[in-house]
């Protein structure tokens, strides 16, 4: 059976472009700071607000932080896919741009989820089973959804718009650990904390997911999971478009 | 008069005619070497076979251009004017130096570049609305090198997957291009790791992975060795007789002579001349070289005496050599400037064990045409004296 366009180009994405080993440290390194971070500070933090213990509160944290791992490899893909004209080879074949784009936001979204496996996985032994009821459930994967729009488009329209690898990597590093860091995922934001981050972390989309699926997690949803899903609604749409007019402009030919 | 004939001779150098008081001249026409290439054999049952000239109608077009171009910004055109068509089953080569806009070429015709003026159609669609129906029919070899990072073999089947070639057919199709191409003992390899020329081979390989009714190739044999070279060429000679066309672009003129129904020359963006490539290599081939031999040296006196008898019958000629018994010119009007030196040997009772008059090559039209700035299509440049 001949898969449609767009499928045919996400199951590409999914084995060209990403090795092994970037596979294994993409995953890997969130699950590995899940045990040791989560072990190591729960000795030193004797509860986090309505989580509980802190492996308990970091968990949800780095289950939504997956939504920028699915990003990152999602313009990974893209950007070698520029770097080695698979671009141009592809656009001359039969595919439409928006099935390219399409594809890649899909391989964003399947990335994230693929994360969310790992992560709940490697969480189950010390956190036990989480009891999420089948609403929770769909809010923490529509979250993950919005939030791989939002983080995949916003690196797909950075990516069609640089034409040097270097430029584009080191943003996009820069652009991980500033999200992730600035952020609700590894810590609490408290009437302690400054007034000037905290207005960064709550201009972080990231903050408002990681919020929610922890909400979801502590079953204790309430208003502020609206205006966050409204957020990351709005962001995501946002993404959506600038990725879609970086494509439109995007001048194909030889980068760096 | 001696009998001197100019076409239709082609005799072995070894064995020189001679008649005391008279010339008998075995006149050698020499073609052009393909040393490197080989001998291919033309493609030669599509319907522009033998095309007479480049005003000739093409029939069963599958490519139109027509006044196309393509600006990078108002004042700064990749390519302009440009009218050509391809045929079903026909070669096109698209020649030009670095930067004359062979690859802006392609990438317009492929829809990756949207044309700025003119027009141009896929299997009759205007370009501007041609999509994923007609990029199903044509196949792209760009010039950049393109992959993905799994292995040789995978790279195929895996391109044939987004093909949506059928898993089997695929399979057995890469196994084709693993053996044709010679990419067997690379095939799990990956193809950053292959040298230049395998990599290119793999490029081409690669995109014969599926059916196809029209193929771009963008210089597909740089780095190629010989053997490689004309295996590939012999190869799209065989599809070409099948009915595929292919539009061509190569800096191997030899190749674009061997391979091509009728070429292009491209000169800044501009078409400066088209047609089969014999013709030309006849319009803009430029003078000829004419060597004779005689008997014995010539002495100074006679050797003055030839010129002055050439400068006096208006012959355009330039000595490149006069040796003692050798004398090589190049010649505007070649049999004119043999018949000359026939009638001027004649009454000396001089031999001349040879003359011989080589062919130009496409490589030396090609030169002539694109080394000055004459406007285009008004003939070869006369410096002769």
């Amino acid at each position: 059976m001949r898969l449609p366009p767009v499928l045919r180009l996400v199951v590409r994405n999914f084995e060209a472009n990403l090795d092994p080993i970037t596979l294994l440290v993409m995953f890997g390194q969130p699950a590995f700071l899940i045990v040791i971070l989560g072990t190591m500070f729960s000795g030193l933090i004797s509860s986090v607000g309505s989580s509980g213990s802190y492996i308990a509160f970091l968990v949800p944290g780095m289950i939504a932080s997956q939504m920028i791992t699915g990003a990152v490899l999602c313009g990974r893909v893209f950007w070698l896919d520029r770097r080695w004209a698979m671009v141009e080879q592809i656009f001359s074949g039969p595919f439409l741009r928006a099935e390219y784009l399409a594809a890649l936001l899909i391989t964003a979204l399947l990335f994230s989820l693929v994360g969310v496996g790992i992560m709940v996985l490697v969480a189950l032994p010390l956190i036990g089973v989480p009891g999420l009821s089948p609403s929770e459930l769909a809010v923490i994967l529509a979250t993950i959804a919005l939030g791989s729009l939002f983080f995949g488009g916003l690196l797909i329209a950075i990516g069609g718009r640089i034409r040097s690898a270097n430029l584009y990597f080191t943003i996009q590093s820069v652009l991980q650990y500033f999200l992730i860091f600035v952020s609700t995922v590894y810590y609490p934001v408290s009437a302690k904390t400054p007034l000037v981050l905290r207005a960064i972390v709550y201009a972080n989309p990231l903050t408002y997911a990681a919020n929610t699926v922890r909400d979801a997690f502590t079953h204790s949803f309430g208003p502020g999971d609206l205006v966050a899903g409204a957020v990351l609604s709005g962001l995501a749409a946002v993404a959506f478009v600038l990725a879609v007019a970086s494509f439109n402009r995007l001048e194909l030919g030889p980068v760096q | 008069m001696p009998p001197l004939r100019t076409s239709g001779m082609r005799q072995s150098r070894g064995a020189p005619t001679r008649h005391s008081g008279r010339v008998r001249l075995p006149l050698q026409m020499e073609a052009p070497s393909t040393a490197g290439v080989g001998t291919i054999a033309r493609p030669n049952v599509g319907p522009l076979a033998g095309l007479p000239s480049e005003s000739a109608k093409v029939r069963d077009p599958v490519l139109e251009v027509d006044r196309l171009g393509y600006a990078y910004s108002p004042d700064r055109f990749a390519i302009r004017d440009l009218s050509f068509e391809v045929g079903r089953g026909e070669v096109f080569g698209l020649l030009g130096r670095n930067g004359a806009g062979k690859t802006t070429t392609v990438r317009v015709l492929t829809t990756l570049l949207p044309p700025t003026e003119g027009t141009a159609s896929l299997f009759g669609k205007d370009l501007h609305l041609c999509g994923r129906t007609e990029r199903a029919r044509i196949g792209v070899v760009l010039q950049a090198e393109s992959l993905d990072f799994v292995s040789v073999e995978r790279n195929l089947t895996l391109y044939g997957f987004l093909w949506g070639v059928p898993r089997e057919v695929a399979k057995s199709r890469a196994e084709e291009m693993l053996t044709l191409f010679e990419l067997n003992e690379v095939r799990q390899r990956k193809p950053w790791g292959l040298s230049g020329g395998e990599r290119r081979r793999f490029q081409v390989a690669r995109e014969l992975m599926h059916e196809m009714e029209l193929l771009f190739l963008d210089e597909p044999t740089v780095g190629l060795d010989a053997l490689t070279r004309k295996r590939i060429l012999e190869y799209l000679a065989g599809r070409a007789r099948k009915g595929l066309s292919i539009v061509f672009t190569t800096h191997i003129l030899q190749e674009a002579d061997l391979l091509c129904h009728r070429i292009g020359v491209l000169q800044g963006g501009r078409l400066r001349a088209s047609g089969p490539p014999a013709e030309v290599k006849r319009r803009y081939r430029g003078p000829r070289t004419v060597e004779a031999g005689f008997e014995r040296p010539l002495t100074e006196l006679e050797r003055t005496d030839l010129l002055a008898l050439l400068a006096r019958e208006g012959q355009k000629f330039r000595v490149v050599t006069f040796d003692a018994s050798v004398l090589t010119f190049q010649a505007g009007n070649a049999e004119d400037l043999v018949a000359a030196i026939s009638r001027w040997a004649s009454p000396r009772d001089l031999d001349v064990d040879r003359i011989s008059v080589r062919e130009a090559t496409l490589e030396e039209a090609f030169v002539n045409l694109v080394s000055d700035d004459r406007p285009a299509d008004v003939g070869p440049r006369s410096e002769f004296a």
